[in-house]
């Protein structure tokens, strides 16, 4: 049958004298629990899935045709909504591909407010992700609590740059704003309340016997099959690929910098399974609380933005960036023919790919399954449909 | 119920020529109204209010507060609310099932009512089977949300409501053989029996009689959980998942029947739970020459033991557990409580034989077990506070507290 | 399964369903989080005075300070930004007749109060911006053709403007410069 342009083959089975035939269900656009506006075209026996065929396309904006029109500068604003739940690490690439093409040096000070936003922002991002991947399951307590650390992150971001969700933060050639006065010691007390709530949220749900039962051995993707099918970020760092953009293509003021990687170990269940993706993002919310700290101790003086003319014209050529954003590495290939305009912009965001590998991984789990699993590869429809 | 009736037509307040039967069928819609109008509704109204208020609290924040002074009308205001929504009956849906469905619910629901002992005199009928026709009358909502889930026309409520139907269908199972204990230990199946056989201190109540009894508590409690689809076992109107489950396609009133059938058999669970474990409403004093004061205190006793049981346990449950998934549902009803309910059958009976009059000493071990393990709990909660880095300009032990916490 | 792998399943299922309950208890004798805006605000309060300078809330124009350079209406990415100014020798300068401002499209990026020489357009903390319909968003500030503002080398004195001119600067001056000046991003 024909499902908005969809072939899908239900199989119609006799058995003995009962004619049984698959259902398929459209996990339409409208659902409480796709991250934002997806579609899943779900061919189930009853509770458990033969196939969930992703139907994509929902929030397409045309935003990589938009860099051609509103400039180098003017783009900044829309790299905010590529992906509206990590803004910082979107600007940010645009900023490195920019600065990479135009040969601009940023200053040592704007470097590590970049590396401070950037965490926090991955903090912000990775509250979401758990607390909506909690709120899918079934218990809605920790996304409250979640939320409500967000809330502080939004306050903190709101004496940074102004927003509390598209930010506009990075400017080529620096950020957009020095960091305010009093706000690095704002920043160290939201660390020293964040860092116990991280554990108090374990306690509340991670190592939950209900919540480890309904992840653990659920969807599980082997190191190879997470390369093959192109996962980055915690999806593949949870199937025990110790891969991050940070560490073994660094940028920015990374390599001066420690923190761990954390990686799935396969402690409920097996190697790369939902509890893993999701317990690397629980681990990388402590790491960026390290990255931050140290940032604040060794913020150097000086300016925070480079001279950049405002009638930018890079010289003509390509470049490729990849920064580690929350959801795993975002690739900027941006080229440019010489004018105040980009020639093209194209963006690799982690949740295209990651969406790829549902239908694989999503044979015989059932559709409460499908709902974990999307929630555990952290998919974002924006990055997805850009 | 019977007893006052006769006492009437004794007394002559009835009009002479009436039959007998009519005079209780009278009495019977009467006494139903009064106690559904006045006391059912309501209560699963205000549950509801409850209900937001405290789930308000544990996710750090305020519950409704803006109708009426705490919030207090906000159950009302949601009911005319439904009451004033456009009844939309989908065109291809079954049309007789789908509108029928909502009342079998309620029926499954409000029939139990009729059985429950409020106070030793308050109790509309004290049937000779009463907790083996409470059982049977809850099962019916089995029907209903079936009929829900295939009249509506929508696969997502199809999921809903078979998977209501395999959840309901097999935790009667341990719930039934959980009851079987306490049926043994008292040798009736009357409310009002198994009652008095409990004293009301609570190491008189059958939950310390022994320790099987006590494993049947939770047991029971746990299935009666399974049975009224709250979370954990939330599956068939799975947030989520399914939109709303069975209840996907109604709107306005037939949606708040649904409802207030879940949040009224969280009282039912607890009403059944204690009576059947906790005491009932046995109060310390006889109080036989103040017939009203005892009926009050004993109203409240079992109200009380009711509600925290029933209503205030499962809402603390609901907002901290996520939801089970079917398969493994299945595989905790049949696996681990059923065979744990076996046990604790064969386990009473044993008792049973061995002791006919039971042991002090276990009741008294159980009891300090209780009591132990609470103050365990509490110690737990005062190391996350601390943990937490709060003190005591964050806390409010005020539960509809508006102040807020100081950043 | 083994006897002691179910016992274990039992042990471990009550033992964090336990904690998780003692956390969700801790949390019913904690104070909520909630700002009861907007009618429960303790006396004298509006949210919009609680929000930093820098909150980028719906744009507001100082024509008194504005020099009709037209910075702002080339660099908003989205053109919600239209002025119209004239050279009037008999004025004195150039005079604006038009400077609307299309808050619909309005993205708030911040890339038109960047440029401004005087920080006659910059954010406020306003946030209410609802309205019924489409062009009530569309907002015009100027309502008679004015004429535009010259900045004055040795400062300005006038006191009516002196105040909005420093707060502008002040708003201009947030933005990072870097270390050579003059021509930012």
């Amino acid at each position: 049958m024909s499902l908005a342009g969809f072939e899908v083959e239900v199989q119609r089975e006799v058995d003995g004298a009962l004619a049984t035939e698959d259902m398929t269900l459209s996990m339409g656009p409208q659902h409480p629990s796709t991250h934002g506006v997806l579609r899943f075209v779900v061919r189930a026996d009853g509770e458990v899935m033969k196939e969930a065929i992703p139907d994509i396309g929902y929030l397409h904006r045309s935003i990589e045709k938009i860099a051609e029109k509103v400039g180098w500068h003017g783009f900044i604003p829309y790299t905010d909504r590529v992906d509206y739940v990590a803004a910082m690490f979107c600007n940010h690439g645009w900023a490195m591909a920019v600065e990479k093409l135009a040969g601009i040096e940023v200053p040592r000070r704007a470097e590590y407010c970049r590396v401070i936003a950037d965490e926090l922002c991955r903090i912000h991002s990775h509250l979401l992700s758990v607390g909506s991947m909690a709120m899918d399951i079934g218990a809605f307590t920790p996304f409250t609590h979640a939320i409500r650390e967000r809330e502080y992150l939004n306050d903190l971001f709101e004496e940074l740059c102004g927003a509390r969700l598209t930010f506009h933060y990075m400017r080529i050639g620096g950020v957009g704003w020095d960091l305010p006065p009093g706000w690095a010691e704002k920043v160290r007390r939201f660390l020293d309340r964040f860092e116990p709530i991280i554990e108090e949220y374990d306690r509340l749900i991670s190592y939950n016997k209900i919540y480890a039962e309904r992840l653990a051995n659920v969807a599980v993707i082997t190191p190879e099959e997470a390369i093959d099918y192109n996962l980055v970020g915690p999806n593949l760092r949870g199937s025990g690929v110790r891969y991050d953009v940070r560490r073994d293509d660094p940028y920015s003021v990374y390599p001066e910098l420690e923190f761990d990687v954390p990686v799935g170990r396969g402690e409920m269940g097996t190697v790369g399974d939902c509890f893993d993706r999701y317990i690397v993002r629980m681990r990388e919310m402590q790491q960026s609380c390290r990255i931050i700290r140290q940032c604040l101790d060794r913020l150097p003086d000086g300016p925070v933005i480079a001279k950049v003319p405002r009638n930018l014209k890079p010289p003509p050529g390509d470049c490729y960036v990849r920064i580690e954003s929350a959801r795993g590495d975002m690739g900027w290939y941006v080229v440019s023919d010489g004018t105040a305009f980009p020639h093209r912009c194209k963006i690799r965001t982690g949740s295209f790919a990651a969406i790829s590998i549902i239908p694989k991984v999503s044979r015989n789990l059932m559709i409460a399954d499908l709902i974990a699993v999307i929630a555990s590869l952290d998919l974002v429809a924006p990055e997805i449909d850009r | 119920m019977q007893a006052f009736v006769d006492g009437l037509i004794a007394r002559g307040a009835v009009p002479a020529g009436v039959p007998v039967w009519a005079v209780y069928l009278g009495a019977m819609l009467v006494f139903g109204g009064i106690v559904v109008f006045g006391f059912v509704l309501p209560i699963a109204g205000i549950t509801t209010w409850v209900e937001r208020r405290i789930m308000g609290r544990m996710q750090s924040r305020i519950g409704p507060n803006r109708t009426g002074p705490i919030g207090f009308l906000q159950w009302l205001a949601d009911g005319i609310k439904n009451l004033l929504k456009e009844d939309i009956v989908p065109k291809a849906a079954d049309a007789p099932l789908f509108k029928l469905a909502p009342y079998i619910v309620m029926t499954g629901f409000v029939g139990t009512f009729a059985a429950l002992p409020f106070s030793s005199a308050l109790i509309v009928a004290d049937l000779n089977v009463g907790i083996l026709y409470v059982t049977a009358v809850t099962a019916l909502v089995v029907v209903g949300i079936l009929m829900a889930g295939w009249a509506s026309n929508n696969k997502w409520s199809l999921l809903g409501g078979v998977r209501s139907a395999a959840q309901i269908v097999s935790y009667e199972i341990p719930a039934g053989l959980s009851i079987f204990p306490i049926v043994l230990l008292t040798g009736s199946l009357s409310m009002q029996t198994i009652i008095a056989r409990q004293g009301w201190a609570p190491w008189a109540w059958n939950l310390f009689e022994n320790p099987f009894t006590f494993l049947a508590f939770f047991v029971f409690f746990i299935s009666a959980l399974a049975e009224g689809n709250r979370t954990p076992f939330d599956l068939p109107e799975a947030e989520s998942e399914l939109v709303a489950g069975f209840a996907t396609e109604y709107s306005g009133m037939r949606n708040l029947l649904f409802f207030m059938a879940e949040w009224g058999n969280l009282y039912v669970i607890g009403a059944i739970a204690t009576t059947l474990f906790l005491g009932g409403w046995r109060i310390p004093w006889a109080l036989d020459d103040a017939p009203v004061l005892r009926a009050v205190l004993e109203l409240a006793t079992f109200f009380a033991k009711a509600y925290t049981v029933g209503v205030l346990l499962p809402i603390w449950l609901r907002w901290t557990l996520p939801r089970i998934r079917v398969d493994q549902m299945m595989t905790m009803c049949w696996k681990y409580l059923v065979p744990l309910a076996f046990v604790n059958l064969l386990g009473t009976a044993a008792w049973m034989v061995a002791f006919p009059a039971g042991v002090p000493a276990v009741r008294a071990a159980l009891v300090v077990l209780v009591a132990g393990l609470a103050l365990a709990f509490l110690w737990r909660v005062r190391f996350h506070v601390r943990n937490a880095r709060l003190t005591r300009r964050h806390l409010s032990f005020n539960p509809l507290s508006t102040a807020r916490v100081p950043w | 399964m083994g006897l002691g792998a179910y016992l274990r399943n039992i042990k471990d299922a009550v033992v964090t369903i336990a904690d998780g309950l003692a956390v969700t208890a801790s949390h019913m004798i904690r104070k909520p989080y909630t700002v009861e805006y907007p009618d429960r605000l303790p006396e004298g309060i509006r949210v919009q005075d609680t929000l930093p300078f820098r909150y980028r809330g719906m744009l507001e124009v100082d024509l008194e300070i504005c020099t009709a350079c037209l910075a702002c209406e080339r660099a908003c990415p989205i053109d919600c930004i239209v002025i119209e100014a004239t050279k009037d020798k008999a004025a004195g300068g150039l005079v604006m007749t038009r400077f609307d401002i299309d808050m619909a499209k309005c993205m708030y990026c911040g890339l038109c109060s960047e440029p401004c020489p005087t920080g006659a357009i910059h954010h406020t903390p306003e946030f209410e911006g609802a309205d019924y319909s489409l062009e009530s968003l569309v907002r015009r500030f100027v309502k008679a053709p004015v004429v535009a503002y010259k900045p004055k080398k040795t400062g300005e004195v006038d006191p009516a403007i002196k105040p909005i001119l420093d707060r502008g600067l002040r708003y201009v001056s947030e933005f990072a410069k870097s270390e050579a000046g003059g021509d930012d991003a």
